[in-house]
């Protein structure tokens, strides 16, 4: 049943390319696609290509995690890095992370040191307002019954202020599994000779029009996927939390 | 004047002192019970009345013993590892009350523990403090706005004036409440309790003229 619309749409397409509507030089008909994504799986050609993807992409995001809990945590507590750190924050948040791609490449080497790089920048926004604004909408009277239990203010942040902030980081990391995979496919696009997004990329210029709808509707599968996972683990390990989805 | 005692405000003028030390800040010798809401919603109902003990570093074994007994306490058998969102409010003001206890306070202070409450519930909270504050006998110091809940529970009554907030008056209440329910029969648990009516209506008129 909640699948319904998805199959309605792929119905439409298919539909619209046999009756000749749609031509295939615009968009080629989905069986065409369908059938492309089952060779590549079947071949098993797509595979290291997915374990290169996901290894960059696994690793902006893990450092995108780490800094950014730590950093908005940080600026929650201290006034000073608040100060120091937010407008530089506010300023880097409505840049596109793709456009930087180039310069980073220039900086960092066009290899995966400098795609990791951006990766984990543009995860890390969403990852340190969520912290942030977790840590900093703690409720008063949690602060003040555990220091009437004897939690001194040094423990206060780990006892208190992060196990309540969770729900509030646990959301903005599910933005950055999704701002992840964008990033990662835009910085395969120039110079990698691996990846999901180079697979798109090379069959797009060679006018491959069919295969590189089949990446992409796997890449979307696989975003789908993680997040489903991100999900189901968050309920079990979360359990404390009324979930809102 | 609670938040005053608990340390969480700094007095405008004057000192307190508990046992002639001057109070500086919280601390657990002094154990608190708000309104609502004060659970650690990641803890279960065991991690809420181990959080104080953990936090003194009492080792596992005999935490456990104490989260057990207040477990038993609060007539919470059942429910140690439900999480406060799976539970009513007023088993979470009992989880609230068995948390502060097992601090072992010297003075305990609750501002209007009961007051979110509906009426049943609050009555049989009532009688569990009333049950618990004479195992103990410590001393308990209780904002309530419920008059009935002032005579049912203090045996000194404060009165406070409307703004600013200065003692009014302070009362004996010079018979025993039991356990039961036979205070309600009681001519001078009446009497006393219109007395106090009376003085209280004073300032919420003064308030409102």
């Amino acid at each position: 049943m909640r699948l319904l619309p998805l199959v309605l749409l792929l119905t439409t397409w298919q539909l619209a390319s046999s009756s000749g509507l749609l031509p295939k030089s615009v968009l080629p008909p989905f069986a065409d696609v369908a059938s492309i994504l089952g060779k590549l799986l079947a071949s098993g050609e797509i595979f290291p290509h997915t374990a290169a993807s996901l290894a960059r992409a696994g690793a902006g995001f893990l450092i995108a995690v780490v800094g950014g809990v730590a950093l908005g945590l940080l600026m929650a507590r201290v006034r000073a890095v608040q100060r120091a750190i937010e407008p530089i924050l506010l300023l880097i948040y409505p840049v596109p992370k793709t456009a930087l791609i180039p310069l980073f490449m220039i900086w960092l080497g066009i290899g995966d040191f400098s795609k990791v790089t951006v990766i984990a920048l543009a995860c890390l926004l969403p990852v340190v307002v969520a912290t942030f604004n977790g840590a900093r909408s703690v409720d008063d009277m949690l602060l003040w019954s555990a220091r009437a239990r004897g939690t001194s203010e040094r423990r206060l942040l780990w006892r208190v202020v992060l196990p309540a902030a969770l729900p509030q980081i646990a959301a903005g990391v599910r933005t950055a599994i999704a701002i992840a995979i964008i990033v990662l496919v835009s910085s395969e696009f120039i110079s990698a000779e691996t990846g999901l997004g180079y697979l798109i990329f090379s069959y797009g210029g060679v006018g491959a029009d069919d295969a590189m709808l089949a990446v992409v509707i796997y890449l979307a599968v696989l975003g789908y996927l993680l997040d489903r996972f991100y999900l189901a683990g968050l309920r079990r390990l979360m359990s404390w939390h009324a979930f809102a989805h | 004047m609670l938040y005053l005692v608990g340390g969480f405000l700094k007095p405008t003028s004057g000192s307190i002192r508990l046992h002639g030390r001057p109070i500086t800040g919280p601390g657990p010798d002094r154990g608190i019970v708000f309104q609502r809401y004060s659970l650690f919603p990641w803890l279960t109902v065991r991690g809420n009345i181990g959080y104080g003990l953990q936090e003194k570093g009492v080792p596992r074994k005999e935490r456990s013993r104490i989260v057990d007994e207040h477990v038993r306490l609060v007539h919470l058998e059942g429910f140690e590892d439900r999480y406060p969102r799976e539970l009513s409010g007023g088993m979470q003001q009992r989880v609230a009350l068995a948390q502060t206890l097992a601090c072992q306070p010297e003075i305990l202070l609750m501002d209007e523990p009961f007051g979110a409450l509906d009426a049943q519930t609050r009555r049989l909270l009532q009688d569990e403090l009333r049950r618990i504050w004479r195992r103990d006998t410590k001393t308990v110091l209780f904002v309530t706005h419920d008059v009935e809940e002032a005579v049912a529970l203090g045996t000194r009554i404060v009165v406070m004036s409307a703004r600013p907030g200065r003692i009014k008056e302070v009362l004996t209440r010079g018979f025993d409440v039991s356990d039961g329910d036979e205070f309600e029969t009681i001519p001078e648990f009446s009497a006393l309790k219109l007395r106090i009516w009376k003085s209280v209506k004073e300032e919420v008129e003064a308030v409102r003229a």
